[in-house]
Order: C-alpha cells, then structure tokens, then sequence
C-alpha cells in the first residue's frame, strides 16, 4: 500500500504544481484589468489588458486604418483610450473588447497597441477539473481495489493447498 | 491467442500507466502554458486538450468491446469477457467525460450547454449502449449467460461507431469536420502536438485501466471461488456425523 500511496503523492504534486504554474501565467500574463481597478493602480510601466465597453458616440478616427479614439466603460467608470495598432476587424459603439497596452498617468489616456479576444477561463478550468479529477480519482479507486483483494486473498489463505474432505474420509 | 496478449501485456501495465503519465503531464504542460491561443476560439481551445482525447479514445474502448465481444461469442474465453466488461466502464467513463467537457466548450462558443446535432446525440447514444450493457451484466443472475447477452447488445450497438465518425459529413452539422481524413490535416502544429501528446497519453491511460479492471474481475472472480470453496469445505464439516 505504500507503494501506491507514494506514487500517488508524486501524482497530486505534480497536478498541483502545474495548477500552480497555470494559474500564474494566466495572472500574470492574460488576466485583465477592470477600469476601475487600472484607475486606482495606475500602472505606469508595464503593459497590461484591459476590458470594457465602447462607450456609445465616442469612437472616432479610421478603424480599417488601426487608428481609433474612444472611451472605454466598465461599470460605470470610463477612461479615454487612443488606439494605434494593427487593423481593428470589427469594433463598433457597445462592444465588449479586451485591449492591450500602457496607461499614460499624466494624460489619463490608455495607449491601447492591440486587441486580444475575451477570456473565458472559468470554462477552461471548469474542463479541465470536471475531467482530470474523476479520471485521477478512479485510477486510484482501482488501484487501491486491487491491493485489498490481494490482501483479502491472501487472508484467505488461497494459495494453501485445498484438502479433500472426501480423501480425508478415506 | 488473445489471452495469451491479454496475460503478456498484463506484465507491462505498470509501463503503459508511466508512459501515459508522461504524455498526459507533456500535454497538459504544452497545452496550457506553451501552446498559443487559437484565432477564432482564444483561450477556449485549450478544452479540445481533454475533450479531443476523451472522446477518441471513448470510441477505441469501444471498438476494444466490439472486437473483444467478437471474440467471446467465438471462443467464449472467460478472460476475454472480463476485459470486455472492463472496457464498456471504462469506455462509459470516458464518453460521459467527453460529452461534459464538449458541453462546457459548447455554452461559451455555441451560447447553448446542449443541442440536437447528429454527433452529439449519436455519442449520447453510445453512453446509452453502454449503460445497457453493464445493465445486462448485472442484472443477469447467470454470469456466462449474461456474457453472452451483453456480448451480443456490443456487436450490435457497434453500428454507432461509423454513425458517430461520419456523423459531421453525412449531416449539416454545428459540430465541426473531420480533422484528419484522407484529405490532410487541416490543424495546425501549435495545436496537433499537444493534441498528439493528450490523445497517446489516453490511449495509454485506458491500456492501463483495462488490465487493471480486467485484474480486479478476475480477483473478484477468484475471491469469490475460494469463499465458495471455503464455505462448501465449513458446510460439509458441520454436516458430516
């Protein structure tokens, strides 16, 4: 049994720490920013992603050309955005976009460079658990099955030779 | 001739469950961190990793009954039932997986968690078969009898197997094509290695639980003789004069 416990243990670890380093690429390199929260950070620096909406009669500049001005609104706050980047295939007043780019503190203006598509990673995890775990759970509800029959077996003492009632008689 | 494969590859079970540790830990790291998100689909191709594999290898546990059921009703090899009937759970296991994880992908890309589309309930169907058949395994009394019935339910729900593989071509379909067929590959290599990697992995992972299962029937089978043998040796000691 400790055998099986202990390759087991490697197992969870090694899911774990993979979890783990899932889980901060994603923080750290496809999270997004609500404005709200990009209004009290006020990350200078690093680039970052942000999420919002096109706020109704603000887009202006050519969109085929990667050059907008609009505001971006998320509930309920809003902050100017300058967009210069590639070609912005299908941008319109109240779409939900993910932009990515620099805050500019001085002029309160988000420098967006590009847009990424809107992640859904409750859906990805949610996969991934609902899949891995019960899979996991029954390799090891098996293997833990075969070691107590061996065990019971070996209780019942089946490898002993089976005496003959009726030669016994004899 | 198969028994003697099924006892063989029984020695090697423990390679089959490392092997697939590894592919399956490979794919799950390339998959999640290295491999890049899809143009159309973003982050949400990242669930094709787990529902791509779950669902091919739903079908090659499938195909393992079909064979295996062949087989029984020819030779009628006890061991070969056994597998039979640890490949129907297993492959059970492995469909419901497959149609949860499509279902998750379904409701943020098809904004529906369910629709009537001839893959999907052609793989239901599947999960239907399946759910008879262990049915029929336990509610028939006698065991070889029950063999028998359930080998012949196998042969026959085997007919789903080219309905769920031709499904995307023979109707108009949300689902999509066929990504290989005769005509190429038509994803990319960011996407097929991981992919690859997943789909060995589970491959493997269900070699290893079929020789697993098939070892818990035939200790189960073997505990049960020897209780029986114990029993009959206690009834005749407390009968004899």
């Amino acid at each position: 049994m400790t055998g099986l416990y202990t390759r087991w243990a490697f197992i969870v670890g090694a899911s774990l720490l993979l979890a783990a380093m899932t889980y901060q690429h994603y923080q750290q390199d496809l999270s997004t920013l609500s404005v709200e929260t990009l209004l009290k950070s006020q990350p200078a620096s690093q680039p970052i992603r942000i999420q919002g909406m096109v706020k109704s009669g603000t887009l202006s500049g050519d969109v085929e050309q990667g050059e907008a001005t609009f505001e971006l609104v998320n509930e309920g706050t809003s902050i100017a955005v300058d967009y210069q980047g590639p070609p912005l295939e299908n941008i319109r007043e109240l779409k939900t976009l993910v932009l990515i780019g620099r805050w500019d503190p001085e002029t309160k203006v988000f420098r967006a460079q590009d847009t990424a598509l809107i992640n859904n990673f409750g859906f990805v995890a949610a996969a991934y658990l609902v899949s891995v775990i019960p899979l996991f759970w029954v390799i090891f509800a098996m293997s833990q099955r075969v070691m107590v029959l061996f065990k019971e077996i070996k209780e019942e003492k089946l490898y002993e030779p089976e005496i003959n009632p009726l030669a016994d008689k004899e | 001739m198969i028994n003697r494969f099924i006892r063989y590859i029984q020695r090697y079970k423990g390679w089959f469950g490392g092997a697939a540790a590894i592919c399956i830990f490979l794919g799950l790291y390339i998959g999640l961190l290295a491999s890049p998100p899809d143009y159309y689909q973003g982050e949400l191709v990242r669930i094709m990793y787990v529902h791509v594999p779950l669902a091919h290898t739903s079908t090659l546990a499938y195909s393992v009954l079909f064979g295996g059921s062949i087989w029984y009703l020819w030779k009628r090899d006890p061991l070969v039932d056994n597998m039979c009937q640890a490949s129907a759970g297993i492959c059970a296991l492995f469909t419901t997986l497959a149609l949860i994880t499509g279902s998750i992908w379904a409701k943020p890309t098809w904004n529906t968690w369910w629709t009537w589309d001839p893959r999907l309930v052609s793989f239901s169907v599947l999960l239907l078969i399946l759910g008879g058949y262990l049915m029929l395994r336990k509610l028939v009394d006698d065991q070889e009898r029950g063999g028998r019935y359930a080998a012949i339910l196998a042969i026959v729900g085997g007919i789903d197997l080219p309905i769920i593989k031709f499904s995307v071509e023979w109707w108009r379909t949300l689902h999509q094509p066929m990504s290989f067929s005769t005509r190429g590959v038509s994803i990319s290599d960011d996407i097929l290695v991981p992919l690859t990697l997943m789909s060995i992995g589970c491959w493997l992972l269900f070699a290893y639980m079929v020789m697993v299962r098939t070892q818990i029937l035939y200790l189960t089978d073997l505990l049960q003789a020897k209780k029986g043998r114990l029993l009959s040796q206690t009834h005749f000691s407390q009968t004899s004069p």
